[in-house]
């Protein structure tokens, strides 16, 4: 497996840090990291002081300072992403930032780049998606497991993470019940023209011993498919014996035998399951290769969010597919399955799952920007008011006015509201969020188009909201954006712009937070629980609504508040010119917008552009890094732990040297350890390895 | 809009009245639903504190209903105490039931609170509700404790098909992470029957109703569901030999994982062997729902008449019900509330604000006095009320949605348990854990030996 070492990593190598070792790493603390730490850090997290509970004396000794892996996970993610030290301080140079996290790496988390761990999967169920896709690609029935079956729990972002997915009771239930159904429409499917022959080649036999061989045949063929891997003997001979046992019952066909052992099948923990197997390997190496048929499985549930095709099957079965990767890689993109990568993973990643449901009350929404009628708050008032009163004491006039004000709120509610989120629109967004992503994965594009672009995929109803008139009719397609466009980029796009609010107004803290958190890999800790009330600091605000900016910054003037706000808040009002509906707007509650902020690391902007320029300019490196590490948790099905910080590394490396483009992502996390590798079994004491693993 | 009503002659066939669904429900099942009484007494007559039976015979149910963000308290607690005491504004809807019921003040749920773990309230609202722990603060690595509803079900799960009911009106999900680093499993189940195993619940009223009654038309339901079994024991013999041989190439993280799909193959094996033995169950003889109904409120009142119905035909005696996870934003537009309920329940003392928040607790609780009402005129086979027959607990595990509070939590006790419950009070307790009350209603359920539970310190004596 190709390996490339990060440009500062080798810088880095020098020969003070070459020999590494327990005893080394304390010695290196000592000698090169703790006055670096005394230099820049100590100011807040020495002598008593220790911000964010972050002390760097407190050691009991140099080996004890090494030997706290979650402080320095910590460090290195701040150090890394630049938020430590905070701006105003003094910074430390390139070499030294690198030298502290080599060591980290190296020392700290016993990482070896020639060899990284691979980590560990928990054994994992298929989550509803897979399942429904890899019974449509088997049997060619569209089962809707996705309103069966219920929600698969998320961990790290993602549904399909073995640790979080549990298998409860009741879903089993809903297994047997599901192949039951599902292999009553592959029987009937079998009545069709053409549907029996691919199926059964050839005439069922008459004699027993021949038709048992046949039924053998067959369910070893398909077993295997539903496997993933070859049958074991003794399960098929028990699926065997299902089979024979029913067509032999009186009225029962052979194919209701057949059937019926199919069932079994799909209720097997083997089809239910990845269950994956590593190559033979030397008992004294940590990690093996997954065998053949787990890599296949691994590539088609990553790709394609199904089971192996033929093709990928007899590679695996022939010991050829480790050696062809890289064409079956390129085959499998090409395929239109490739379309469930885009899906599940845009779905979650930029919430396309949620926009077709989120709660929206576009009337509410766009009152915020027009002039509201100045009886609206009044007259709803009244309607409370008599509505509340008991009917048999309300006066003539007052029954008439109450059926006018009901009639006129009715109608105000009946009249539909341009920008509205029909279902039309709300599947509009996802798939532009789908297309746009599709487009950069498929044409090979830079990934930075991702954050800015001067194309977006549009139809006329998504056009239009966004204020574009050149689009006609209800397809999706290419459209170059006019220049000077706000739109361009996920950011910019009504599924995330929609997702990230509440149903009545946008929510800049949602923004803010959904941008540190899936664009720069730097998401804001939790809200602390004793949320502190805003109304004191409101009370001199009383001759106006206060604009959220208003309000955000009165949250801010406490410290508590203060510290993730002063990250999130800037960066979500940069995009308060998009309402709640993803629409262009330039005022509030009639006053202007301002839309002009400050990262935490300094650097300036006045609109959501210039936003968008500082994210290409300066952090490009970590939405790369951020992107890569969604799409390997994805890819792997586990969330990332401190020694998977090589592999990402590797993957960023990867793509920068290619120019940003998204083969280069694809390639590194198909290539990179813990998607090859494994735990080697035969270690006689595996369990764990990855905790007391030392180089 | 759905099929269970459209058996029946509606007067207004155009609006969904719920007056005369109740009518239909009650209609479309034979009574008494389940054997004779005279075979019930003598079984109540072997033993005083017979498992899940009122002293006249009947079988005595138990659900828990959770509803999100806790209830604005002003409007929530009525005046007064004990047998005198006056309803606030959300609780009016409850005044017809006031002698079927009782309002608890005074219990708590101090593991919901932050402690150690700092944000997550919601999270932990809805898994220490019915659990009483801590539950662990990760994404990953789920752990609460099994659930009372679990507990109760464990005991006296065998007198039934199935030893409980899950069920939510909430399925939905969104993509990517829950309340700040608790698990989703946390917030969108109430019971689980270890610590690591949610019970995952169902919230597609068709399919509760084909698991309680089988699917297809009435007449072919009852052939339909022992069709079923007789597949399932084979299928079930096959597949647990191959996790079985699976088991053995695995290591621990991943035996537990199996040890799901066995525990799932168990319990399925178990319901066969229980509906052998006690026969299928009354068929209700009207067409099951057709999904999950477009509205909200039609969703949740589907939901209860399933409860009726498990119930009134002895399938289960415990049940949890979620109507929303804590922290749900749902929207109400129909009562004028269109922003959503967890954004308004910080209210920051907004009076405007707080009003709309009483409005939504007003709304759910007008959806229970609608379940109360069928519960009270659907009459169990001792011929008293299932309500009579029943201990209901309505409630959640926030207090205060604004300050995220769990302390003094709204939960409201209805149905006199068969008459060991002594209802039409409001009672104070002043500050105990909401365990205890767990405790005494299990006390009430037969089982026997139970000393704690979850944070537990006394039985609630008074109830």
């Amino acid at each position: 497996m190709p390996m490339r070492l990060p440009i500062y990593v080798l810088a880095c190598l020098a020969p003070v840090l070459a020999a590494a070792g327990p005893a080394q790493g304390a010695a290196d603390f000592h000698k090169h990291i703790r006055p670096l730490l005394e230099t820049y850090c100590f100011d807040c997290h020495a002598d008593g002081v220790n911000k964010g509970n972050v002390a760097f004396d407190e050691f009991a000794s140099d080996q004890a300072a090494v030997d706290n892996r979650d402080l320095w996970l910590r460090a290195f993610k701040m150090l890394r992403a630049g938020l430590m030290p905070p701006a105003k301080k003094p910074h430390p140079s390139t070499h030294e930032r690198a030298q502290v996290l080599h060591w980290i790496k190296r020392d700290v988390f016993a990482i070896d780049p020639a060899n990284p761990n691979p980590g560990r999967v928990t054994l994992r169920r298929l989550n509803r998606v897979e399942y429904r896709n890899t019974i449509h690609d088997l049997l060619g029935v569209d089962f809707d497991a996705l309103s069966e079956f219920p929600p698969d729990d998320t961990g790290f972002g993602f549904d399909n993470i073995g640790q979080v997915l549990t298998l409860p009771p009741m879903l089993l239930e809903k297994y047997l019940t599901a192949a039951d159904e599902i292999m009553t429409k592959v029987q009937e499917n079998w009545t069709h023209p053409g549907g029996h022959e691919h199926f059964f080649p050839r005439a069922t036999p008459t004699d027993d011993a021949a038709r048992r061989e046949y039924a053998r045949q067959l369910l070893e063929a398909f077993a295997g498919k539903a496997f993933r891997r070859p049958v074991e003997p003794d399960t098929l001979e028990r699926l065997v014996n299902l089979a024979e046992a029913t067509y032999r019952q009186p009225g029962k066909t052979f194919e209701a035998g057949v059937a019926e052992a199919m069932i079994a099948v799909l209720a097997s923990p083997h089809f239910l399951f990845h269950e994956e197997a590593a190559e033979p390997a030397n008992p004294r190496q940590h990690y093996a290769f997954v065998d053949q048929f787990s890599l296949a499985s691994r590539l088609s549930y990553f790709l394609w969010s199904s089971m192996p095709d033929d093709e990928l099957l007899h590679l695996a079965a022939s010991g050829s597919l480790r050696k062809d990767l890289a064409t079956q890689v390129e085959r499998m993109l090409k395929d239109p399955r490739s379309d469930r990568l885009v899906r599940n993973f845009t779905g979650q990643w930029l919430r396309g799952r949620d926009i077709e449901t989120v709660p929206s009350e576009a009337r509410f929404i766009l009152a915020r920007e027009e002039k509201a009628s100045a009886d609206f708050e009044p007259n709803r008032r009244r309607l409370r008011e008599l509505r509340d009163k008991n009917k048999d004491q309300l006066t003539q006039p007052e029954r008439e006015e109450l059926s006018r004000l009901r009639a006129e709120f009715r109608r105000r509610l009946e009249e539909r509201v341009p920008g509205e989120l029909t279902g039309e629109l709300r599947r509009a967004m996802r798939r532009e969020t789908e297309m746009v992503f599709s487009f950069v994965l498929h044409q090979d594009r830079p990934l930075l188009e991702l954050l800015d672009s001067d194309y977006t995929f549009l139809n006329e109803p998504l056009a239009r909201q966004y204020g574009l008139t050149n689009v006609l009719g209800p397809e999706m397609r290419l459209v170059r954006l006019p220049p000077g466009s706000p739109r361009g980029g996920v950011l910019t796009e009504g599924t995330v712009l929609v997702t990230t609010s509440n149903p009545t107004r946008t929510s800049p803290v949602k923004r803010g937070a959904f941008i540190l958190e899936n664009i720069l890999g730097t998401p804001v800790p939790p809200p602390p629980p004793n949320l502190p009330p805003l109304e004191d600091a409101a009370k001199g605000l009383t001759n106006h609504t206060p604009t959220l900016r208003e309000t955000l910054a009165l949250h801010r003037q406490n410290s508590l508040c203060a510290s993730c706000h002063n990250r999130m808040d800037p960066l979500g009002l940069a995009f308060e010119n998009f309402n709640a509906l993803g629409m262009w707007r330039t005022t509030e509650f009639q006053q202007p917008l301002d839309t002009a902020g400050q990262l935490i690391t300094g650097e300036s902007f006045t609109n959501p552009n210039e936003l968008k320029q500082l994210l290409l300019k300066d952090h490009a490196g970590d939405f790369y890094r951020t992107l890569t590490e969604k799409f390997l948790t994805y890819a792997l099905g586990r969330g990332l732990e401190y020694y998977d910080v090589e592999t990402v590394d590797q993957i960023v490396a990867r793509i920068q040297k290619s120019g940003g483009r998204s083969s280069a992502l694809l390639a590194g996390i198909i290539e990179s350890a813990p998607f090859e590798k494994i735990q080697n079994p035969s270690v006689p004491t595996g369990l764990g390895k990855e905790e007391s693993h030392s180089p | 809009m759905n099929s269970l009503l459209s058996s029946h002659t509606w007067q207004q066939p155009q609006s969904f009245n719920r007056r005369q669904f109740l009518r239909g429900l009650g209609a479309c099942i034979a009574l008494p639903a389940f054997g004779s009484l005279a075979p019930l007494k003598a079984l109540a007559g072997t033993s005083p504190a017979a498992l899940a039976t009122t002293a006249s015979g009947a079988p005595l149910r138990t659900a828990f209903i959770y509803f999100p963000n806790g209830a604005i308290p002003a409007a929530w607690w009525p005046e007064g105490e004990e047998a005198n005491f006056q309803l606030n504004h959300t609780l009016k809807p409850l005044e017809r039931f006031r002698q079927r019921l009782q309002i608890l003040s005074g219990l708590d749920h101090r593991n919901a609170m932050a402690g150690p773990d700092g944000g997550g309230d919601h999270a932990r609202a809805n898994g220490t509700f019915l659990t009483g722990v801590r539950v662990k603060k990760s994404a990953t690595d789920i752990r609460a404790a099994i659930s009372i509803d679990q507990v109760i079900a464990r005991h006296v799960g065998r007198l039934t098909r199935f030893p409980s009911l899950e069920l939510t009106c909430d399925p939905g999900r969104n993509a990517g992470s829950c309340d700040s680093g608790y698990s989703c499993a946390y917030q969108y189940n109430l019971a689980w029957s270890s610590p690591t195993t949610p019970m995952a619940p169902e919230a597609n009223p068709r399919q509760v109703f084909e698991r309680l009654f089988g699917a297809g038309e009435p007449k072919q339901r009852a052939e339909d569901l022992k069709r079923r079994r007789q597949q399932e024991r084979s299928i079930l013999d096959c597949v647990l030999q191959d996790a079985r041989q699976m088991q053995g190439r695995l290591s621990s993280p991943d035996r537990d994982k199996l040890d799901q799909y066995l525990t799932g193959v168990r319990d399925v094996e178990t319901r066969i062997q229980r509906a052998e033995t006690l026969g299928d169950g009354k068929d209700p003889r009207c067409e099951a729902p057709s999904g999950i109904p477009p509205t909200y409120a039609e969703h949740i009142q589907i939901m209860f008449d399933m409860l009726v119905l498990a119930f009134q035909t002895d399938s289960t005696r415990v049940a949890t019900l979620l109507l929303a996870h804590d922290g749900s934003n749902r929207s109400f537009t129909d009562i004028g509330v269109p922003e959503g309920h967890h954004e308004l329940s910080h209210h920051f003392q907004d009076p405007e604000k707080i009003r709309k928040v009483a409005e939504i607790d007003l709304w759910y609780v007008k959806q229970l006095a609608r379940f109360l009402e069928k519960m009270d005129q659907t009459r169990d086979a001792d011929g008293q009320s299932l309500l009579h027959n029943s201990m209901l607990v309505y409630g959640g595990g926030n207090a205060d949605g604004n300050a995220h509070t769990h302390v003094n939590l709204p939960i409201i006790l209805a149905g006199a348990g068969g008459g060991t419950l002594t209802p039409g009070r409001y009672l104070k307790f002043g500050s105990q854990p909401a365990s205890n009350l767990f405790l005494s209603l299990a006390d009430r359920m037969g089982l026997t030996g139970l000393e704690r539970f979850g944070d537990s310190t006394a039985r609630l004596t008074q109830v």
